[in-house]
């Protein structure tokens, strides 16, 4: 016959005290059930938001600049090679790269198709950040032809003003055939070029021309090499990281608010999950210190017994093993019955709440199987460390 | 095991003119397995102090005790377990029975432990002990007598090759010492086994190979 915890059960005063027991048995599938809702909420949530971001290949692009106020309004808020280099290091953004501004004036007219003429500002930025970069973008030095990307929100504006100034309307396809003279001023003299509008960007709000035209036109018409950006375009997978939000926060970056209104909310849903999470392993930490109580007071109780059982020559291994493992179904049974009702839980919300919205799953994410097989196992783990301590301190 | 060596060994409690005339304390001694010894100690002389050493229950003594060429002061209880289950069985003065528990429970903890005779065999030496009628009474309702045979069978349920006994008939009447005494003598003679009984004077009815004097 295989020794097993039957034999010694008698011998213990395992069945005194239920309360306690109870109570820690109560705790724990409490705590846990906290802890795994918490963590699929965290997910559900995260799932909502990230189908809420303008992403495109995978990558959120978002431009910043310099929080300009009363007080520093007479400096200079440009970014200089410094800042975009520490820009650049950090480890939650991919990539950035800096616009650069025209430093010469710029007028811009249609000829004689349109009356229309206007001081304008160009910029460019390296293509990799451009998200419709036709393959004319080129620009050789002699060339008079300049091809522009155009911003979509500025056609969108044109065409707010246009009819009141008796101009016509124009479509994204139409701006292509308009010819716009780019008459660029320099000591002394102006130089004009033929540009054309070859694309219009959704995610740049600028007028871009090829990046080595105006490295050429701010050398020669403004004798300026170094040229310091007014705006960083940062490429990054998730633009409403917490730490991409807090960093900009700590340098008085700015940023479009919109973009990142999601990573705002995620940032104190993290705090309130983070917060419950916290409550949920408090609450798994105090049943587990009333189990120790109850186990404890048991061993206690039951210690001339139990140090006679290792005078007969039971070991105090095999005891805190057979002990230990008498709690294993207890164990296993709140913790799955807990995962049951967060499946059931998640499927209600699923269901009921989010009216079945293809974002969320009806299921639980497997980091929740993955959390309360940890759990579980923890659990076990605590256990035998406690009865063994108490065990071998006899 | 073959041999339980103590050397040395002296209680670090017990007064010099005691142990210097005693021929356990403070003297090279080894229990050879199969042998049956007999140790007469008066009261006061250190012999259950003597039994919990042997058996690794209490370490306050200087000197060494080895089972056979291994000193016990290096074993843990884990180690010490495992002699109790094979090598090491006793009797001690005090009993140390469960007391809430029934006869039979008292019995059957220590055989299934490590099992050597069968429940019949167990139930055969309670009949020869005039215990039998008792296996379902608590142990707390027996008398100091028939606790002292209980313990007696539930040290003989095991295989050993030392039996260590300390005062193992003090509360029996001199039939059942007799008894007693056989059935111990049987048990230890089918293992091979040494008998090493403490008492406070000699026992006539033991046919003991040494005796020694504490």
């Amino acid at each position: 016959m295989k020794l097993s915890f039957k034999n010694i059960e008698p011998f213990l005063n395992s069945k005194q005290n239920k309360i306690s027991r109870w109570f820690s048995y109560a705790g724990l599938g409490v705590g846990v059930l906290l802890l795994l809702c918490d963590l699929q909420m965290y997910i559900n949530i995260n799932q909502l938001i990230k189908n809420k971001n303008t992403r495109k290949d995978g990558y959120d692009f978002i431009s910043i600049t310099k929080n300009i106020t009363s007080k520093n309004m007479a400096k200079d808020n440009r970014f200089n090679m410094a800042d975009i280099k520490e820009i650049q290091s950090q480890p939650f953004l991919d990539d950035a790269a800096p616009l650069i501004a025209n430093q010469f004036r710029v007028k811009a007219s249609a000829g004689n198709i349109l009356p229309f003429s206007t001081d304008l500002f160009l910029e460019s930025l390296n293509e990799k950040f451009i998200d419709t970069v036709p393959p004319e973008f080129t620009w050789k030095e002699g060339q008079l032809d300049v091809p522009i990307i155009f911003s979509s929100d500025f056609l969108e504006m044109y065409n707010v003003f246009a009819p009141s100034q008796d101009l016509p309307q124009l479509s994204e396809k139409s701006i292509a055939s308009v010819p716009v003279i780019l008459e660029c001023y320099f000591n002394g003299g102006v130089q004009n070029f033929k540009a054309r509008i070859i694309a219009v960007s959704d995610r740049i709000n600028s007028i871009l021309v090829p990046e080595n035209f105006m490295l050429w036109a701010n050398k020669s018409l403004a004798n300026v090499t170094d040229v310091p950006a007014s705006r960083v375009y940062l490429k990054t997978k998730d633009a409403n990281n917490p730490e991409l939000l807090s960093y900009l926060e700590q340098k008085d970056y700015r940023i479009n608010k919109d973009k990142t209104k999601f990573g705002r909310i995620k940032q104190i849903l993290q705090s309130v999950v983070t917060g419950l999470a916290g409550f949920g392993v408090l609450v798994i930490l105090l049943a587990m210190i009333l189990f120790s109580f109850y186990l404890q007071l048991m061993i206690a109780r039951s210690k001339d017994n139990l140090q006679l059982l290792l005078t007969l020559g039971y070991s105090p291994g095999w005891l805190s093993r057979t002990v230990a493992k008498r709690w294993i179904p207890v164990y296993t049974i709140i913790i799955t019955s807990v995962l049951v009702l967060t499946v059931f839980l998640q499927y209600c919300f699923q269901h009921f709440v989010l009216n079945n919205r293809e974002e969320v799953s009806p299921l639980i994410d497997k980091s929740v199987w993955i959390v309360s097989a940890a759990l579980l196992v923890l659990s076990i783990i605590i256990n035998y460390r406690m009865v063994r301590r108490l065990l071998y301190k006899l | 095991m073959q041999h339980i060596h103590l050397n040395n060994v002296t209680p670090t409690f017990l007064e010099q003119e005691k142990i210097a005339n005693s021929q356990i304390w403070n003297k090279e001694v080894v229990f050879n397995a199969g042998e049956k010894i007999q140790i007469v100690a008066p009261s006061g002389s250190g012999k259950t102090s003597l039994i919990h050493f042997l058996y690794g229950l209490r370490k306050d003594y200087s000197g060494t005790i080895l089972y056979d060429k291994k000193s016990v002061s290096g074993f843990n209880a884990d180690k010490f377990s495992t002699y109790r289950k094979k090598i090491l069985s006793v009797v001690f003065q005090d009993l140390r029975l469960f007391a809430e528990q029934t006869v039979e429970e008292n019995l059957s903890i220590k055989r299934i432990l490590q099992p050597y005779h069968s429940t019949d065999k167990i139930d055969e030496m309670a009949e020869k002990l005039g215990i039998a009628n008792k296996l379902n009474n608590t142990a707390k309702t027996c008398s100091y007598g028939e606790q002292q045979r209980i313990a007696i069978i539930r040290s003989l349920q095991q295989p050993f090759t030392f039996l260590i006994l300390d005062e193992p008939f003090s509360h029996l009447d001199e039939n059942n010492r007799k008894i007693a005494m056989q059935l111990i003598e049987e048990e230890a003679l089918e293992r091979n086994a040494s008998i090493i009984l403490a008492d406070l004077k000699p026992i006539e009815y033991f046919n003991a190979d040494r005796t020694l004097y504490l």
